[in-house]
């Protein structure tokens, strides 16, 4: 049934699908993993690095880009959109500054590029963009924002999310380890994210790259050399608990 | 004839057959087909110690007790990686073809290059009746019956047990239900009715079906009831990858029954073969 309405981006099947928006979110799954925290005062975003050739520069194959000094972005999907996607949300946010003199809201930002991915879902001779989005950052006003967007142009808040490959698994992870205790400081945070992504992330933090804004700073990448500290610290403590536990069994 | 503008044409009857004019024609049409026929003839060549043995036994067959056929480059990977890595086996032929999309004619007795689509034979030095074909090239329909026959043709049907593994991709998979990613690559089995022993994997569903040379080969199994037991992965990546490779690792049961297989070595292996293709791949990030 589906080969008969999934050719065209403008046709509804009879059962109500738009079977070209839902293949362009299998186009995302093909991307790696990308998973957003909202913290208290903090917000990360943390991808994983795809294996690059050896002949090719490491640091134009970036995941994570500013849209603006107080905003930020991952993708997961294809490449080429997401480039175009990202310049023209930069464009917007400082149309936006110029127009109205104030920076974008992440709500703002985000609604934007919703509505250019919806656009793209209901025109003829276009195809969908294949990307998802966790945009992040700090409102005016201090709040700490974190939204995800999909290729059928919807967007909603969350608290933590992931998209791309094994999104599901580490959605799962997140539902049962994101508690008020676990955001408490900036570097729980921080290690939260870096969790999330060690149960998917094959070899461990040399292919993790990780981002955090903090209120009233700019987005700033964490280094692999501090990715690794914290990588040990999180075994360290996982090994602790695997001791505790084994001394409480054996009591 | 007579037209309308009042020439009169003369036109072929077809109650009358004439035979003078068409003897010719027929002629061409016959050579070209015979030519297209032995350019689209499927030769097997074996090594000269095995066209030896063929030579030497009385029926021009191959004592075979086990034959395990890979047919697609994921499936051929698997083979590579888990069970030719070791040094104990020998290549002792290879298939050689013609069609639009395999064009190898150009080397007949010269064994195929490797990295290229080919039809590959290997036997195992300990146990000489274990014989694995790794095909990757594509075969087309009409030389589907032809490859089945010559290949069946060289083994002895007696205690004859064969296994075929193939790759598909998952949107070729009808089923009702929606396939969540995590579930994909996975497999399903497909058995001759001489086969006895239980499936690893849950057989394929209807509407299914199997095409190309893993179908041929089931089918020549069912007819002369070799026992014969297929299993299909289905994956959603076009590319060779390790994943879809180790998922037919249900199978190196029944492998290693046969011959010794190096357990450990494997997962380097493996992504030396899926490395090269992913690390080329820019389109997803």
């Amino acid at each position: 049934m589906a080969a008969r309405y999934d050719r065209a981006i403008t046709v509804f099947s009879p059962d109500g699908h738009l079977f070209q928006v839902e293949y362009a979110q299998e186009a995302v799954k093909k991307g790696s993993t990308a998973v957003g925290i909202r913290g208290k005062d903090i917000v990360v975003l943390g991808v994983e690095k795809k294996s690059v050739a050896k002949l090719q520069e490491e640091r134009t194959v970036r995941k994570i880009c500013a849209l603006d000094d107080h905003v930020c972005m991952a993708f997961a999907g294809l490449t080429a959109d997401a480039r175009i996607v990202i310049n023209r949300a930069r464009v917007e946010c400082q149309s936006h500054r110029l127009t109205v003199e104030d920076p974008v809201t992440v709500e703002y930002i985000t609604r934007h590029i919703a509505t250019l991915k919806q656009r793209y879902t209901q025109s003829n001779g276009r195809r969908p963009f294949g990307i998802s989005a966790l945009i992040v950052g700090f409102d005016c006003d201090g709040t700490p924002r974190l939204y995800q967007t999909d290729p059928s142009g919807t967007y909603h808040a969350w608290k933590a999310n992931a998209i791309g490959r094994s999104a599901k698994t580490v959605r799962e992870f997140l539902e049962k380890n994101y508690t008020e205790e676990s955001i408490a400081t900036d570097n729980e945070s921080i290690k939260l994210a870096i969790k999330a992504l060690l149960e998917v992330v094959q070899s461990g933090g040399k292919n993790i790259e990780l981002a955090v804004i903090r209120r009233n700073q700019s987005l700033k990448l964490l280094e692999s050399k501090e990715i690794e500290t914290l990588v040990t610290e999180i075994e360290k403590e996982k090994e602790e608990e695997a001791e505790k536990k084994k001394q409480k069994k054996s009591t | 004839m007579a037209t309308f503008f009042g020439e009169v044409l003369s036109v072929y009857s077809r109650a009358v057959e004439e035979d003078d004019d068409d003897l010719d024609d027929e002629n061409e049409d016959e050579r070209i087909h015979r030519e297209i026929e032995e350019k689209r003839e499927v030769h097997i060549v074996w090594c000269p110690e095995v066209a030896q043995s063929l030579e030497d036994s009385g029926s021009n067959k191959l004592q075979c007790s086990d034959l395990i056929i890979a047919v697609g480059t994921n499936a051929a990977g698997f083979l590579s990686a888990y069970v030719l890595n070791t040094e104990s086996w020998d290549a002792v032929g290879h298939v050689s073809l013609w069609n639009e999309r395999s064009r190898g004619s150009s080397r007949q007795s010269i064994a195929p290059l490797p990295g290229e689509p080919a039809c590959l034979f290997y036997r195992h030095r300990d146990n000489p009746a274990v014989l694995v074909c790794q095909s990757t090239c594509y075969i087309a329909e009409d030389q589907l019956f032809q490859w089945t026959e010559k290949v069946f043709g060289c083994l002895q049907k007696r205690g004859l047990s064969v296994m075929v593994l193939s790759d598909s991709p998952v949107a070729e998979y009808k089923t009702p239900d929606y396939l969540y990613g995590s579930a994909v690559p996975f497999l399903r089995s497909l058995k001759s009715s001489a086969s006895k022993g239980q499936a690893l994997c849950p057989a394929l569903e209807q509407p299914n079906i199997l095409t190309g040379l893993p179908a041929a080969v089931l089918s020549h199994c069912q007819v002369h009831q070799i026992p014969a037991v297929l299993y299909q992965c289905y994956t959603d990546v076009i590319s060779p990858d390790s994943i879809t490779m180790e998922t037919f690792k249900p199978a190196l049961l029944c492998l290693s029954k046969l011959v010794k297989l190096e357990p450990c070595l494997s997962a380097d292996v493996l992504r030396k073969f899926a490395i090269i293709t992913e690390a080329q791949s820019n389109l997803y990030t």
